[in-house]
């Protein structure tokens, strides 16, 4: 399988040039990255924050997605790191979002494709709340991120 | 009798030694020089043995008895094409490799993969010779350029000495012009130089594989690039494995089977063309 190959191209692209607001924090192997995302307007909620981000890619990237979600850091290490408020983002950090799910991903994603359409999935949103029944969920669900089966009826988020 | 031998051979070539199994490929030879398999045989153990004449003119007796059009010749052809890259022939290797690839692919033979392999491999072992050839005749073009600067330099700085010396010019006179006759050489030296470097492509060109030439799915450059009905080029092994599983077109999300894809000749032969001058790129 040729998914080492092209992360490690990947990585030699964004070592080159990342586009604003991202930045690579960990990517020294090939099955787990973590990446910092910024939001660069002025959006209220997320102003003057930065979120972390764990990516978990399998042998079979890029065929099938890699698991993304959102990571909490303890202000001990100098870089405190919280979940973002969004309608489609639980408090454990698991994303609702199409494109990294099996049936919404794309091989031509990318890591930093990926990490632009967050920032622009946080961009877009003004609504300071949880998914519903987020309580619920970070109790009871114990599968795989790519094989929740989200409803993405709400596109206007 | 002789299949005992060779049998033997088989053995101690499986534990490595090769040698051994060279001998006992020798000796079953020696009673049955007709049969085409101990001459197989011994000549992969001569490749792992690096002795590369001998791999050769065994992988060619093999061939000669199988037949070259009979589908057992291939393993030997694949010796060959690798015995003639070891002997620095790769025009040789590439020819041979070729060949036995398109004989491979129609006969659906198990040698495809590696054939596919050592004609990229001989592919860039042809450019590589070409290369060091082109680099050593630059080298010797910008030395006689350079020198020409030099001696002239020299002369230009012996009429200098020489007007001081007859006392037309004072000694602060000669030394501004000595430095500007030196600074104006080694300017001279500097453009010669890049120029040389302007046009010697691979060496000083940064090396970049376009993106026009780079599958969307393993970052590399395509081999054998296929078009999906949305119009977007992929190399066939990577959307043949997606589009099997998601049976969707990755861009459009439309629904399509791997029998949509359509070979995409102009692409092959453009990737094609830019192996043939830029080598390296089988590595990036």
């Amino acid at each position: 399988m040729f998914a080492t190959k092209r992360l490690s191209k990947e990585l030699l692209k964004m070592k080159d040039h990342v586009p604003p607001g991202i930045e690579i924090v960990k990517s020294d192997n090939l099955e787990e990255w973590q990446m910092d995302i910024k939001v660069l307007d002025e959006n209220p909620l997320y102003q003057n924050q930065t979120y972390r981000l764990k990516f978990m890619f399998s042998s079979k990237y890029p065929i099938e997605p890699p698991e993304v979600q959102f990571i909490t850091c303890d202000a001990s290490t100098g870089h405190p790191r919280t979940i973002p408020m969004h309608p489609h983002i639980y408090s454990n950090g698991i994303i609702c979002l199409d494109l990294l799910g099996s049936a919404g991903w794309s091989p031509v994603q990318t890591v930093e494709s990926v990490c632009m359409s967050l920032q622009s999935m946080l961009t877009a949103n003004n609504r300071d709340e949880r998914p519903p029944g987020d309580q619920e969920f970070i109790t009871h669900n114990r599968r795989r991120i790519r094989d929740i089966n989200f409803v993405y009826e709400d596109d206007n988020v | 009798m002789a299949q005992e031998l060779k049998a033997k051979g088989n053995e101690l070539f499986k534990q490595g030694d090769y040698t051994g199994a060279e001998d006992f490929y020798s000796q079953a030879i020696a009673k049955n020089s007709k049969e085409p398999s101990f001459f197989t045989n011994r000549a992969i153990s001569r490749i792992y043995l690096t002795k590369w004449t001998d791999a050769e003119h065994d992988a060619r007796s093999a061939i000669t008895l199988y037949g070259s059009k009979n589908p057992l010749a291939l393993k030997s052809s694949y010796y060959l094409a690798q015995a003639l890259l070891g002997l620095q022939r790769p025009q040789e290797a590439y020819d041979v490799a070729s060949d036995a690839y398109k004989q491979s692919l129609s006969a659906k033979n198990a040698q495809t993969e590696n054939l596919s392999r050592i004609v990229l491999r001989a592919k860039q072992a042809i450019w590589a010779a070409r290369e060091t050839a082109r680099l050593r005749e630059m080298d010797a073009t910008l030395g006689a350029v350079e020198a020409l600067i030099e001696a002239d330099y020299k002369r230009a700085l012996g009429e200098l000495e020489g007007r001081l010396e007859r006392g037309e010019i004072g000694e602060i006179g000669f030394g501004e012009d000595r430095d500007a006759l030196r600074v104006d050489a080694e300017k001279n030296v500097r453009n010669v130089r890049e120029a040389f470097a302007l046009s010697s492509k691979g060496e000083v060109k940064e090396r970049v594989v376009p993106d026009y030439l780079i599958d969307g799915i393993t970052f590399e450059i395509m081999h054998d690039p296929v078009i999906t009905p949305s119009g977007t080029s992929f190399d066939r092994i990577g959307i043949a494995k997606y589009v099997e599983k998601s049976g969707v077109d990755p861009l459009t999300r439309t629904p399509m089977t791997v029998g949509d894809l359509r070979n995409n000749y102009a692409l092959k032969a453009a990737c094609e063309e830019f192996l043939t001058n830029n080598g390296w790129a089988v590595d990036w």
